[in-house]
C-alpha cells in the first residue's frame, strides 16, 4: 500500500512540476521584457493604445501555449530588434553587457592605486614639524639619560 | 636646491596635466554624443521646413514589406520601394489600426483613391507601430482597397519626420514631396484641390 502511495504522491509532483511554468507565465512577464513601440517605455509600464493591442497579442500567445521566448521571437518578427527592453547578450550587442561590467570593476580595482597616489602626495606637501631649540635640547638631555 | 628641479615635483605636474587631458577628453565625448542624440531624435523639419520655403524636398527612399498590394507594386509579403511609383502622384498616409483619427480618415482616403485611380493617382498606406494581424484586420473592417505597406521599424516614420499618426504627403511624379498633412484627413476636398494642382505639374 505505502509504495502505491509514495509513487501516486511522486507522480502528483511531476505533474505540477511541468504544470507550473505553463500556469505561471504572466502578460507582465513577457511585456517587461519589449518595449512599447509609440512610448519607448518598457511595456509592462505603458498605457498606450499600441500597448494595450501588445498585450492583448501576448495574452494570446500565452494561451495558445507558446514560451516566453517565441512569443518575444513573434514580436521581434513584428517590430524588428529594436523592440527588445535589454540588448540580446550575443554578437555585438554583447558589448552592450560587457563594457559597464568592465569600467565598474576596472573602477574599483584602480581605488587602491588612487588612494595610495593622493595619501603619497598630502604626505609630501605635509610640512615636516618643527621642533622649538628648547625642546631638541630637552629630548636629547633624554635620550642621553636613559641610555645612560 | 630650487623647487623647478625637484624630478617628483615635475613628476606630479606631468601626471596633473595628463589627468587635466583625459578628462577634458572625457567631457568633450560626452558632449558630442549629447549633440549626436539630440540630432537624431526625430524631431527634425527639414521637409516642413522645405515646403513652407515652396520648395519640393525629395521623398525618402523606402523599401517596405507589401501589406496589400496594388497598381505597381510586387505582391504582398515582397518588399516594395516608393521609387516603384515613380511617375505616379501618392498620397501616401501614416497609420495604425488603434489610431482613432485614422478610423474617420480611412473612409476619405478610399474614397480619394477611388476617385482618382484612372488618373494615374495611388493612395499608399504605410501602417506603423501596430501588429500585422491588427493591421489586416482594420482593412478588411473598413473595407479598403487602396495599397498598403508594413512598417514596423518606424523607418518611414523617420524618414518623413513624422510625430504621429495619421500624417499624410502628397508626392509627385518626380518623387518630391508636395504637401504634408499632420493630422487626419477630414475630407476627400481637402486633398483633391493640390492633388490637381500636382497632376497638373504645377
Amino acid at each position: 500500500m505505502r509504495p502505491r502511495i509514495t509513487a501516486a504522491i511522486a507522480v502528483l509532483f511531476a505533474v505540477l512540476a511541468l504544470a507550473t511554468p505553463a500556469l505561471s507565465l504572466t502578460v507582465n512577464e513577457v511585456a517587461r521584457e519589449v518595449r512599447c513601440p509609440t512610448c519607448n517605455t518598457p511595456l509592462d509600464v505603458s498605457n498606450s493604445p499600441a500597448a494595450d493591442r501588445m498585450k492583448i497579442f501576448i495574452a494570446d500567445r500565452i494561451a495558445k501555449g507558446d514560451d516566453k521566448q517565441e512569443i518575444i521571437d513573434a514580436l521581434v518578427v513584428e517590430f524588428g530588434r529594436g523592440v527588445l527592453a535589454t540588448p540580446p547578450k550575443s554578437g555585438f550587442d554583447l558589448l552592450a553587457w560587457i563594457v559597464p561590467i568592465v569600467l565598474v570593476v576596472g573602477g574599483l580595482a584602480a581605488i587602491p592605486f588612487v588612494t595610495r597616489a593622493w595619501a603619497r602626495r598630502r604626505q609630501d606637501t605635509a610640512p615636516a614639524p618643527e621642533i622649538a631649540p628648547d625642546d631638541a635640547a630637552r629630548l636629547d638631555e633624554e635620550l642621553r639619560r636613559r641610555d645612560a | 636646491m630650487p623647487p623647478s628641479a625637484d624630478p617628483e615635483e615635475v613628476g606630479g605636474d606631468r601626471r596633473r596635466l595628463i589627468g587635466l587631458i583625459a578628462g577634458a577628453v572625457v567631457a568633450a565625448l560626452i558632449v558630442v554624443l549629447l549633440v549626436v542624440g539630440l540630432l537624431n531624435r526625430g524631431t527634425s523639419t527639414t521637409i516642413d521646413d522645405a515646403l513652407e520655403t515652396g520648395s519640393r524636398p525629395p521623398a525618402p527612399a523606402l523599401t517596405l514589406p507589401v501589406l496589400v498590394s496594388g497598381p505597381g507594386l510586387p505582391p504582398v509579403g515582397r518588399d516594395a520601394s516608393l521609387s516603384d511609383l515613380k511617375g505616379k502622384v501618392v498620397v501616401l498616409n501614416l497609420w495604425a489600426s488603434w489610431c482613432e483619427p485614422c478610423k474617420e480618415e480611412s473612409p476619405v482616403l478610399e474614397k480619394l483613391w477611388r476617385a482618382n485611380r484612372s488618373r494615374g493617382v495611388v493612395v499608399l498606406g504605410v501602417d506603423i507601430q501596430d501588429l500585422s494581424s491588427d493591421a489586416r484586420a482594420f482593412i478588411r473592417e473598413y473595407g479598403l482597397t487602396y495599397p498598403s505597406l508594413r512598417d514596423g521599424t518606424d523607418e518611414a516614420k523617420s524618414a518623413l519626420e513624422a510625430t504621429g499618426v495619421p500624417e499624410t504627403y502628397i508626392i509627385d511624379r518626380a518623387g518630391r514631396i508636395a504637401l504634408h498633412v499632420a493630422g487626419p484627413v477630414s475630407s476627400a476636398a481637402q486633398l483633391q484641390a493640390p492633388l490637381d494642382q500636382v497632376l497638373a505639374g504645377k
